[in-house]
């Protein structure tokens, strides 16, 4: 079989794969990439640690073969981290102690991210809903819950 | 590595592709690539040719026809229909609550019917309201009621040159509404157990009754048979059709695992349902 090249946009830079496009899109961001906050839980979609955000939305990379991202805008937390919406839900989470292991963390920013990105003063089901499918087994979810609240204040300058 | 991976860029060559080898179309991935992941770093290998479509614009988006029948293309995303307003009350709430919100934004309709698990969200309110899939090959098209594609557990009528193209859905005349899934949690659950319900009532009289059960047997379950025995009553009449109804829908179930659990589950929920609608239930969603 020959390789395939897919192009696509990576943290805002054109970029192009080639190889199998089975390959998974979070082997190619970690080891070709080498973009290692994308994190593997589950490898099965379900724990969001994988999260990034494809087109806007966000998608669960382990379950993504590279073949699906032909002509994607793909965003990680090395690209987010240096949005201005980013920057203020990272240092949110850094001041209202959102953060204990951080495994889940990068996953749980992007997820915020696109919550804040669609929605302002989001309500507290709207901010439980957008971070339901990232998993976190050390806080208990209120400080970030808390965390996103205070980003979102703040973006909002009150 | 795999047999072998397509990326046809329309639908036309992507059909082409089924025609010649058979090629396994994946959608958003969220089942088959699940299917065959090997490890963290490993490619995923298949038993079979695959082709990636993804991204076939030609098949994605909703419709609503001059008729009122309401077309979802294949390709379209649970996160899409649940954000549609025109999509039959049923279908996008079982679609707004299928996984958690990225699973929503790969995981297609086309897909989850494909996959034909007893357990997928999207069938079962599908059937309920009689929706059709439109299948499509190089030769041609046909369609059937999506009850009649799903043919079992995990097997369909697709046929090895064709692809799910649309599913279309007439509309329907509701007055009451009910949906119920049972997950062991809010979020990213599987079904343990689903229902819909929908009933027609005018002046009193029960116009149309129909129910779906998800996950309670080797495909979802819906017999027009037992719909019948309250079609045509008058609701004052329906407490004591309860016994009657509930006892012949239990007679079509046929859950795979904890059955004494579904089958009481199930027959509370219509009861409820049927009891509000006896009692004079406004209109609308029977919460």
């Amino acid at each position: 079989m020959l390789d395939n090249k897919i192009s696509f946009t990576l943290n805002g830079k054109k970029v192009e794969f080639i190889g199998d496009p089975l390959r998974r899109l979070i082997d190619t961001l970690r080891e070709d990439f080498g973009l290692t906050g994308v994190k593997e839980g589950c490898g099965e979609g379900e724990c969001g640690a994988c999260s990034v955000i494809k087109d806007g939305k966000l998608v669960t990379s382990c379950i993504i073969p590279m073949g699906s991202v032909a002509g994607s805008d793909i965003w990680t937390i090395e690209g987010i981290r240096d949005t201005e919406l980013g920057a203020i839900i990272i240092e949110a989470f850094a001041d209202g102690g959102a953060v204990q292991c951080g495994f889940c963390i990068p996953g749980m920013v992007l997820a915020s991210y696109v919550l804040l990105s669609e929605k302002t003063n989001p309500s507290e089901l709207e901010i439980r809903e957008a971070i339901s499918g990232n998993i976190c087994r050390c806080t208990g979810y209120d400080l970030i819950v808390e965390s996103i609240r205070l980003a979102d204040s703040r973006r909002r300058g009150v | 590595m795999s047999a072998s991976c397509y990326i046809p860029e329309n639908l036309t060559e992507a059909l082409e592709i089924r025609k010649k080898v058979h090629a396994i179309p994946l959608a958003g991935g969220t089942d088959l690539m699940v299917q065959a992941k090997r490890g963290i770093g490993i490619n995923p290998v298949f038993p079979a040719p695959i082709m990636i479509i993804t991204n076939l614009e030609e098949l994605k988006g909703i419709r609503v026809e001059e008729d009122g029948t309401l077309v979802i293309g294949a390709l379209t995303t649970s996160a899409e229909i649940a954000s549609d307003e025109r999509v039959f009350y049923h279908i996008r709430k079982a679609a707004s609550l299928m996984g958690a919100v990225s699973l929503r934004n790969s995981a297609t309709i086309g897909g989850n019917i494909a996959n034909a698990s007893p357990k997928g969200d999207l069938p079962q309110p599908l059937i309920l309201l009689d929706a059709e899939v439109v299948l499509s090959s190089i030769d041609g098209e046909r369609s059937m009621k999506v009850d009649d594609f799903i043919t079992g557990a995990k097997k369909t009528a697709l046929k090895d040159d064709e692809i799910i193209k649309e599913i279309r859905v007439r509309p329907v005349k509701a007055t009451h509404l009910f949906y119920h899934k049972i997950g062991t949690r809010r979020a990213n659950a599987i079904s343990k157990l689903s229902l819909s319900i929908l009933a027609d009532v005018e002046d009193g009289i029960v116009k149309d009754f129909r129910a779906s059960s998800g996950a309670a047997g080797n495909k979802v379950k819906r017999d027009r048979n037992v719909e019948m025995i309250l079609i045509g009553k008058h609701i004052e009449e329906l407490p004591s059709l309860v016994e009657e109804f509930t006892s012949a829908w239990d007679g079509i179930l046929s859950p795979h695992a904890m059955p004494k659990y579904r089958r009481e589950s199930t027959r509370r929920m219509l009861s409820y349902f049927l009891e509000r609608i006896a009692a004079g239930a406004e209109p609308g969603i029977i919460e």
